[in-house]
């Protein structure tokens, strides 16, 4: 039978550095080049054929107004099993501020062992980027991400392979059992008649 | 990340970020309004917050230090003319009172089982001064790292025999070490299942944010024994405590009791006690009804009793055998819940930040801008404020507050311990003389992923008489085993703290000098749920924006097709964010465990 998995993954980064473009650009291949400031998304939903017995499910959860002035909720990261963190290769200061934002993740959430969530880190707009850019291989050794990638929301490069490179490392993690779900949690909800079936998603709560 | 200056201009500033504010914030950002929302304190949820146990010792220690003199900024040369200031009060101590921490349990992990610890002095009911509990004992210089309160009690074990050999003992060290695991709440509260909040988290969607447990088992304290209370009606069958003769009555009381009838309009006005004891329904399910079905006091009349009886009648079995739901990581996740909905709406956060001032437009005697506490000014249309944010001299009468004695217990079993890891337990507890106040208490068990394994934490809360550990810890010495009540068979208290927090029901009664653009909110009450700040929070909306729905559903994230969903690059400029139509279609469950509950 297939095994669907469901991953709570954030997206965070600096205003401006392109993290709603590379959710859209991941979940509904579309770009604009229109600047808006993310409203009335909470997260978005993608799903991967992983492979022939696994169905897996990206909750990418997308930062909202607040997180400008570094103050989330723990509802935003809690459960998290994997970050993207993303900086604007044509701006320094969105690349200073990835260390802080690393820093605020691991202090928010672990994984049930106490160790951190896996992050990759994206070096976004690459398009717009002459030379070539700095490795970043001994950047991400020494700062704990598990990879890095250099991506363009615009013209689609590398964002599904900075995901795939995530998934695998979640997966990795989900070996040894990492979230420990209690039995019977009640989610509220209020749609009355769903009929679709409901999400067979045995795997995520008895691990 | 950056401490960058704020933007200038707003709808609706709000100050706070305890429950009622939250979801004023929410329901204001839901329906496009800018909201800026600000809390001085660095954690979200003001008094409603629930913290780790190692947060709590920060958040004691702040409590029990001397308040700050306020330093008043004189930010008079920003006014321009028609301009006046009106200065906020900048401490927040006035609300938490009586601070009082107990450490039962040996600091260090044993190799042996330990006996009991005993305190040495009697607590000091002025323990708001740091000096009078400052008395380091033996083993204190070891374990001050930094973030625990000085005032903290540890004694040295001493070396008892100890008759019941059980598992090992857990230290102090052992839940600073674990104390990531705990989400200790400042209010003790249940959510009814048919209340005002779950209802509004249900129709807002702000429950995709939020996992429940239900509450499994009602209890009460009865002649020196915890007793379980039969309310569904699986339950009175499955009783063993109730007779058949008692089964059935309790069953036609509580058919009955669904509609209103002559016989119980006759009694309006007249003791529910006299009511309940004309039923002829014996000692044990009169106590039942009165303090564990109605939770009244004998007092009240009977058509209070009754409507409470029907509203727990109403709660029971719409998700379990209890009317309540208690939130997983505890109650402190709730404000927040309705905080991410406001952000992900547009608002914007800041902690650590506050306002100095309210700038008021002497013409309109309106309020149109605040003040932070650098000085920039912050125009809006509409200000929201905790009741703690307004000085004394604001306030038009003088009634003296009132307070909640609260105690917060960390447990090493329950109190009921059957099948106890996955129990969450309401505990009723009567006065123990007549016109005293009845005691609420909650025991959570590590399911409810507030307590480390191995450990409950118990919240108990009553009105207050005079200090917390004064009210309670009479009820703490006779259920459980403390070094006041070192034969007890009950479970033992590891840790336990004491405090009074300002009882906010009071806030309506009250009338404040302020504009009328600015509405108070206040904080938690003594009341068992949550509809004091539902009630609140919507009718600052009413006030403010009478034609809007308050807190309409958010759409479903899987279900918002975005403007130009096209395949393949567009630049389509204008519409490229906005939210499109959502679709009418009951979208997938939402996510992956657990009962997944319909509102019907
Ligand atoms: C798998 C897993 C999932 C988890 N999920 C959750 C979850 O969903 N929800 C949850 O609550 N926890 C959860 N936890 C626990 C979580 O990791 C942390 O315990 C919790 O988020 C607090 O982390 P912290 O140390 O960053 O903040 P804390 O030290 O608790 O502080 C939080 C914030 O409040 C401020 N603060 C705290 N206390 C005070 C005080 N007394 N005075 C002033 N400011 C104060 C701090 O400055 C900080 O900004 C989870 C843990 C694991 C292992
Ligand atoms: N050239 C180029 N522009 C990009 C790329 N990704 C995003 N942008 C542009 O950068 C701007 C910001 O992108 P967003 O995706 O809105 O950034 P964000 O991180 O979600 O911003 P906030 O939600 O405000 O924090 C937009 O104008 C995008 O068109 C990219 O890969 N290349
Ligand atoms: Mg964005």
């Amino acid at each position: 039978m297939q095994q669907e998995l469901l991953f709570k993954v954030l997206v965070i980064g600096d205003l401006g550095v392109g993290k709603t473009s590379i959710i859209k650009r991941y979940v509904h291949q579309i770009f604009s080049q229109h600047y808006r400031a993310t409203i009335g998304v909470d997260f978005a939903l993608k799903v991967l054929q992983w492979d022939n017995d696994t169905v897996i499910r990206l909750q990418l959860w997308d930062i909202a107004g607040q997180e400008r002035y570094g103050n989330m909720t723990r509802v935003y990261y809690r459960e998290a099993v994997g970050a993207l963190v993303v900086f604007d290769v044509t701006r320094a200061s969105t690349f200073d501020a990835v260390l802080k934002w690393k820093d605020d993740l691991d202090s928010k959430v672990t994984l049930n062992h106490g160790r951190p969530v896996p992050a990759v880190l994206l070096a976004n707009k690459s398009d717009q980027l002459g030379s070539q850019q700095p490795k970043l291989d001994s950047f991400c050794r020494e700062n704990g991400f598990v990879g890095w990638f250099e991506t363009s929301a615009k013209e689609n490069a590398n964002i599904e392979e900075a995901a795939r490179c995530l998934v695998e490392n979640i997966l990795n993690n989900e070996e040894s059992p990492v979230v420990e779900r209690e039995p019977a949690s009640l989610i509220l909800s209020g749609f009355t008649n769903t009929n679709k079936d409901p999400l067979n998603c045995s795997s995520c709560m008895k691990q | 990340m950056a401490a960058e200056d704020l933007p200038s201009e707003f709808d609706v500033v709000i100050l706070g970020t305890g429950l009622a504010e939250s979801v004023a914030a929410a329901a204001f950002s839901r329906v496009g309004q800018r909201v800026l929302h600000l809390d001085r304190r660095s954690y979200y949820a003001a008094n409603w917050a629930s913290f780790t146990f190692n947060a709590l010792l920060t958040w004691i220690q702040q409590h029990q230090e001397e308040p700050q003199p306020e330093e008043v900024q004189d930010w008079s040369s920003l006014l321009e003319e028609g301009e006046e200031l009106i200065y906020l009060s900048q401490s927040d101590s006035a609300s938490i009172r009586n601070v009082q921490v107990f450490c039962y349990t040996s600091e260090e992990d044993e190799e042996e089982e330990e006996a009991l610890n005993t305190t040495e002095e009697e607590p000091k009911p002025d323990s708001a001064d740091p000096q009078a509990q400052t008395e380091p004992g033996p083993e204190e210089a070891s374990h001050t790292e930094g973030d625990e309160p000085e005032s903290l009690q540890l004694v040295p074990p001493a070396a008892q025999n100890q008759s019941e050999p059980s598992k090992k003992k857990i230290s102090y060290a052992h839940l600073v070490r674990e104390g990531r695991r705990f989400n200790i709440d400042l209010v003790s509260k249940l959510m009814y299942s048919r209340g005002s909040l779950v209802d509004l988290l249900i129709k807002s969607n702000v429950s995709r944010y939020a996992e429940f447990k239900n509450v499994t088992r009602i209890l009460t304290f009865r002649n020196g024994r915890v007793e379980q209370v039969p309310c569904s009606r699986s339950d009175v069958f499955a009783s063993r405590q109730l007779s058949v003769v008692e089964k059935r009555k309790l069953m036609r009381f509580l058919t009955s009791c669904a509609e209103e009838t002559e016989e119980q309009r006759a009694y309006n006005g007249r003791p529910y006690m006299e009511f309940l004891s004309d039923q002829k329904l014996g000692d044990n399910l009169q106590h039942f009804l009165l303090h564990s079905i109605a939770m009244v006091t004998e007092a009240t009349p009977t058509e209070e009793g009754l409507a409470a009886t029907r509203h727990f009648l109403r709660c029971l079995g719409r998700y379990g055998n209890t009317p309540f739901l208690f939130p997983v990581y505890g109650l402190g996740e709730i404000p927040q819940c309705f905080c991410r909905m406001c952000a992900v709406f547009g608002g914007i956060y800041c902690l650590r930040h506050s306002v100095s001032c309210l700038l008021l437009d002497t013409h309109s005697n309106r309020c149109k801008a605040v003040i932070d506490s650098r000085g920039q000014r912050i125009s809006c249309s509409h200000v929201v404020l905790e009741e703690g944010f307004v000085g004394a001299d604001r306030k038009r009468t003088n009634t003296p507050p009132r307070f909640l004695s609260r105690a917060v217990l960390i447990t090493d079993r329950s109190i009921l311990p059957t099948d106890s890891e996955q129990q969450v337990s309401m505990v009723t507890v009567p006065p123990a003389a007549a016109g005293g106040p009845a005691v609420k208490m909650v025991e959570l068990s590590p399911s409810t992923m507030t307590c480390s394994p191995g450990t409950y934490l118990v919240h108990l809360t009553c009105p207050s008489i005079g200090p917390a550990h004064q009210d309670l810890s009479p009820l703490v010495t006779s259920m459980f085993r403390t070094p006041e009540s070192p034969d007890h068979e009950g479970p033992s208290v590891l840790w336990s703290l004491f405090f009074n927090m300002a009882d906010g029901s009071g806030l309506e009664a009250e009338g404040h000098d302020l504009p009328e653009n600015v509405y108070l909110s206040s904080g938690p009450d003594a009341e068992l749920g949550h509809d004091h700040a539902i009630r609140q929070a919507e009718s600052i909306f009413q006030k403010v924006l009478p034609e809007e729905e308050f807190c309409p559903p958010a759409p479903n994230p899987e279900d918002i097709l975005y403007d130009g969903d096209t395949l393949g690059d567009t630049a389509d400029g204008e519409t490229g964010d906005t939210i499109g139509d959502i679709t009418d279609k009951p979208p997938p469950p939402e996510r992956r465990d657990g009962q997944n509950l319909k509102s019907e």
